[in-house]
């Protein structure tokens, strides 16, 4: 720590005027005292931060922390001016102008966003060289485009076909093309925004395998993430942000998981699941031998014989890679989904027979959905009216919506679940992703209900907030309602669930009691070992 | 110690104001637009802008196309379009015209009161029908709102000329007359008026007593009588004015009553709340058990009716089913929308501001005329402030 201050005063001691810096050799990315403030919120305090060359640099912290306002200038959403401090690239001071992410990818930097940004409609290829297509004669030079493209596929080991359609392609290899396109721009900084989030184990470890090859072709990485252990697995060394300040810069081979946590939290933090004395009762949900083609391809089956039981104040843990039937199962019971074509569903004893969400609710099923943004919020409405957008019926005679009585409920359950804004009429859109998680969940316990199937509930949302929600799902099986939990995080799976059912290419693969349960026998049972 | 108390209750008044300026911006900017608008007209008509006449007529103009705007809304909230409702309109419009005209006079002579009655049915059930047609369409068989809706543009426009086979027809018996073109009597008006404002009173004492039975906090009393003392100056404003010309004209009424009824049904009703929310995020409203379906549907059918009040008030108002009836309105209907903050994305928008916006419309058109500008160049002005408006939103909201 020291040394970083002594060299720190050295580059604050040089003459601001001269754009170059010396002292850069092995240095690519140099943040220096950066602070950005906005009216009333201090976003970077007096950041200063080092990326060596070649490295792959993780960056942690808990939402808010101040990693996507970092992202947000290198990428020029806040352009130069709008902070304080200075950033030097290559030795060259950084200048963005407004909005330029043009001229960042030029300078070399570039970022692969969570959301991905790539043409469904149009192929591998086009998607990477779009907007710089080789010409011929004013025309597009389609065997030139295809042959580059499968020339930068092969360098990196990437493994997919030039022309293949990004729509079909699994949400892993449309990454694998995102990261494709930021190399053809001769990135020589990689920024990967939560790459993870959205892949199973298998691709993940696929994620893996690419980013050491690009260490070895020395392309520079920093990788932001809330899933920690893929620090370990990847990183030279790690930061820590908390509060908008630099709390620590380290190799990563000094840390370990109980360091990094109390680091970003600022306190020890003993266990990452809070303690449950839970006591199922008996069996609320009875799945048997479920099959239910896709409605809209009815040869494509996508669930092929599922079977599983839940009992009351019971978490069932559903374990499996994307693509095993996790969410398709949840949907099809849901009535939102699949076409049954065999088997039953029964709740309470009584087979269950619904059509679309508004029957499953009618009967005491809820879902929190997997992608919240997209099926889980309007954004653009408030607090209140997603809270209480399935529940008006509860509020409404033929005519009226009594509006008080919406407002008392829906302050209740967002009080109970601490949902952090000022009052309910905040729009979603401006809440953080745990808050926005939070509203998800009251919306649908309003509804009261017997089974609560939750697809991922906590992707994309920092630690604290995931134990909040980890807390939340103790205190609603001690009131009785029994969960599905759906999740990609295997420690979170095995932290939370009583059982595990694990999927496999649309079948249950097996059932294991939490005692028996290991990371090793939900991986050999979800990929079809076992 | 008296004056900084008085100090503090005026900075905590002013600061209540700011906030709730701040919350309603768009519809405020449009306001202040429309504002300017009718300064500049009146300086430019040397004051005629103002007159009690031509506020009485400028009013009344707007009529016809803010019926349709009325309905407009909840479809271009939904994510929805309706390019059929100028066409159905005039459709209407010239059936009810034969029906005054030439039927009535058949089967059921010298009944005015009567064939009055079954002209507005007869009107209404056919805007409601052509809805309902148009919205199972869209809803049920899954065509595009923006298809359905041209092609039923092209349709009605060519039922109008089967209707009236080119000619014109006259729908200008006294009584049916009343309905596009009477007026309230002065004293009427006053009682309508005073009715109003104690409504408006009782409703927002009303509502502080249930708030205050649920234990909610409550916005100062000071608050919620400024605002319902102005809507009713503005009221009492309006009535005095066109008292000193000829009245409160039943068109008007009519639209007031149906701008009020819908606006109360997008926000206090299921099928309200359900269309912002399938405009909003129509996959998250899907999950959430709204019958989406049905929601449109229903969306099409009260836009149906509502064109039947637009072609009745248009029929008895110019007194004729021509050819040309309603061409071009629902592009002033929809532009009424825009210009009121509806979203073209959907899930956003309100009856009040399409209000305003068609009441923005009228009154360029209004000036426009008064200041014996060709038509060329009306339609010239009223793209242009179109584009400048949504330009200007765009603005504010980018550099908010």
């Amino acid at each position: 720590m020291n040394n970083d201050h002594a060299v720190l005063s050295t580059h604050v001691n040089d003459d601001i005027s001269t754009t170059t810096d010396p002292s850069s050799d092995d240095i690519i990315l140099d943040f220096r005292n950066v602070t950005k403030q906005f009216p009333g919120v201090v976003a970077l305090r007096d950041v200063s931060l080092q990326i060596r060359r070649g490295e792959i640099h993780g960056i942690c912290g808990e939402n808010g922390a101040g990693k996507s306002t970092l992202m947000k200038i290198l990428s020029g959403v806040y352009p130069w001016g709008t902070y304080e401090g200075q950033i030097f690239f290559e030795g060259q001071e950084l200048k963005l102008e407004n909005r330029s992410i043009r001229q960042a990818i030029e300078a070399g930097i570039a970022i692969v966003y969570q959301e991905l940004t790539l043409v469904p409609g149009i192929t591998v290829g086009e998607n990477i060289f779009l907007g710089k297509e080789p010409l011929e004669h004013g025309a597009i030079n389609w065997d030139k485009l295809y042959a580059d493209t499968q020339n930068l596929l092969t360098e990196y080991k990437l493994d997919i076909h030039p022309q293949a359609l990004v729509k079909n392609l699994g949400v892993g290899k449309m990454q694998m093309t995102e990261i494709a396109k930021a190399l053809s721009e001769n990135a020589r900084i990689l920024i990967l925004d939560e790459p993870t989030s959205a892949l199973a184990e298998a691709e993940i470890e696929q994620l893996m395998t690419i980013l050491r090859t690009l260490k070895e072709h020395g392309v520079t990485c920093i990788y932001i993430s809330h899933k920690l252990n893929e620090f370990f697995a990847i990183t030279d060394t790690v930061t820590v942000l908390r509060d908008g300040r630099v709390i620590t810069t380290q190799p990563t081979r000094d840390l370990s998981v109980e360091k990094l946590v109390s680091y970003m939290v600022g306190r020890e933090m003993t266990e990452r699941f809070p303690e449950s004395h839970r006591q199922p009762g008996e069996v609320v949900l009875e799945v048997e031998d479920l099959h239910a083609v896709d409605p809209e391809e009815s040869t494509r089956e996508v669930l092929k014989g599922v079977s599983f039981n839940l009992r009351k104040g019971e978490v069932l843990g559903i374990a499996g890679l994307m693509g095993s039937g996790r969410t398709e199962l949840a949907m099809t019971i849901f009535g939102e989904y699949g076409k049954i074509t065999r088997g039953t569903v029964k709740l309470g004893g009584q087979t269950l027979n619904v059509r679309n969400s508004h029957d499953a609710m009618i009967q005491g099923l809820s879902l929190v959905p997997e992608d919240r943004k997209r099926h889980g919020l309007v954004l653009i409405q408030s607090i209140l009216r997603n809270i209480s957008l399935p529940n008006l019926d509860q509020f409404a005679t033929w005519y009226k919506i009594d509006d008080n009585a919406e407002l008392k409920a829906s302050r209740n359950f967002a009080q109970s679940l601490a949902i952090k804004a000022p009052h309910l009429n905040v729009l979603c859109n401006t809440l953080s992703g745990g808050n926005q998680q939070k509203v998800v969940i009251s919306k649908w316990l309003m509804s009261n209900p017997k089974v609560l199937i939750m697809d991922d509930p906590t992707r994309g949302i920092d630690v604290g907030a995931k134990y909040e929600i980890y807390k939340l799902i103790n205190d609603l099986t001690a009131q009785g309602i029994a969960i599905i939990m759906i999740s990609s995080d295997l420690e979170e799976v095995l932290g939370m669930s009583d059982r595990i059912m694990v999927m496999h290419a649309g079948r249950s693969a097996g059932t294991l009691d939490i005692a028996e349960a290991t990371q090793e026998r939900v991986m050999s049972l979800a990929t079809g070992i076992a | 110690m008296n004056t900084t108390s008085n100090n503090n209750s005026v900075q905590s008044v002013v600061s209540n104001l700011t906030k709730q300026f701040r919350a309603n911006i768009q519809t405020y900017a449009i306001i202040v637009a429309m504002i300017f608008i009718w300064i500049l007209f009146t300086i430019a008509t040397g004051g005629l802008y103002l007159s009690p006449q031509n506020i009485s007529n400028l009013i009344r103009q707007m009529t016809v196309t803010s019926f349709l705007a009325v309905g407009m809304v909840l479809v271009i909230v939904t994510g929805n379009i309706d390019l059929s409702v100028g066409k159905v309109a005039g459709f209407v419009s010239v059936i009810v015209a034969q029906f005054q005209a030439e039927i009535w006079n058949m089967i059921l002579p010298d009944r005015p009161l009567l064939t009055t009655i079954l002209s507005v049915v007869i009107g209404l059930a056919a805007g409601t029908l052509i809805g309902t047609l148009q919205g199972y369409i869209i809803s049920y068989l899954a065509v595009p709102s923006f298809i359905v809706t041209l092609g039923a543009q092209w349709a009605f426009n060519g039922g109008i000329l089967i209707v009236t086979q080119g000619k014109t027809i006259p729908a200008n018996q006294p009584l049916f007359s009343w309905i596009g073109q009477g007026y309230l009597k002065p004293t009427a008006g006053w009682i309508v008026a005073a009715g109003v404002i104690v409504t408006l009173f009782y409703t927002m004492l009303n509502n502080r007593q249930k708030k205050r039975r649920y234990g909610f906090e409550l916005s100062p009393l000071y608050m919620d009588i400024l605002k319902t003392a102005l809507y009713s100056v503005l009221i009492v404003v309006y009535v005095a004015i066109v008292n000193s010309f000829n009245g409160v004209s039943i068109p008007v009424l009519l639209l007031a009553i149906s701008a009020v009824v819908m606006a109360y049904v997008s926000n206090n009703t299921r099928f309200g709340r359900y269309a912002y929310a399938i405009g909003g995020n129509r996959e998250a409203a899907r999950l959430s058990g709204v019958n989406i379906k049905k929601n449109v549907f229903s969306i099409f059918v009260v836009m149906g009716l509502l064109c039947g009040v637009s072609g009745i008030v248009l029929a008895s108002y110019i007194g004729y089913g021509t050819v040309a009836a309603g061409g071009g309105y629902e592009l002033d209907a929809i532009a009424s929308c825009i210009l009121g903050g509806t979203s073209t994305l959907g899930g956003e928008g309100t009856v009040f501001g399409a209000m305003i916006g068609s009441l923005i419309m009228a009154s360029l058109t209004n000036g426009l005329q008064i200041l014996n500008v060709p038509s060329s160049w009306q339609y010239v002005v009223k793209g242009i402030v179109l584009i400048l408006a949504v330009y200007t939103d765009v603005y504010f909201k980018k550099n908010r």
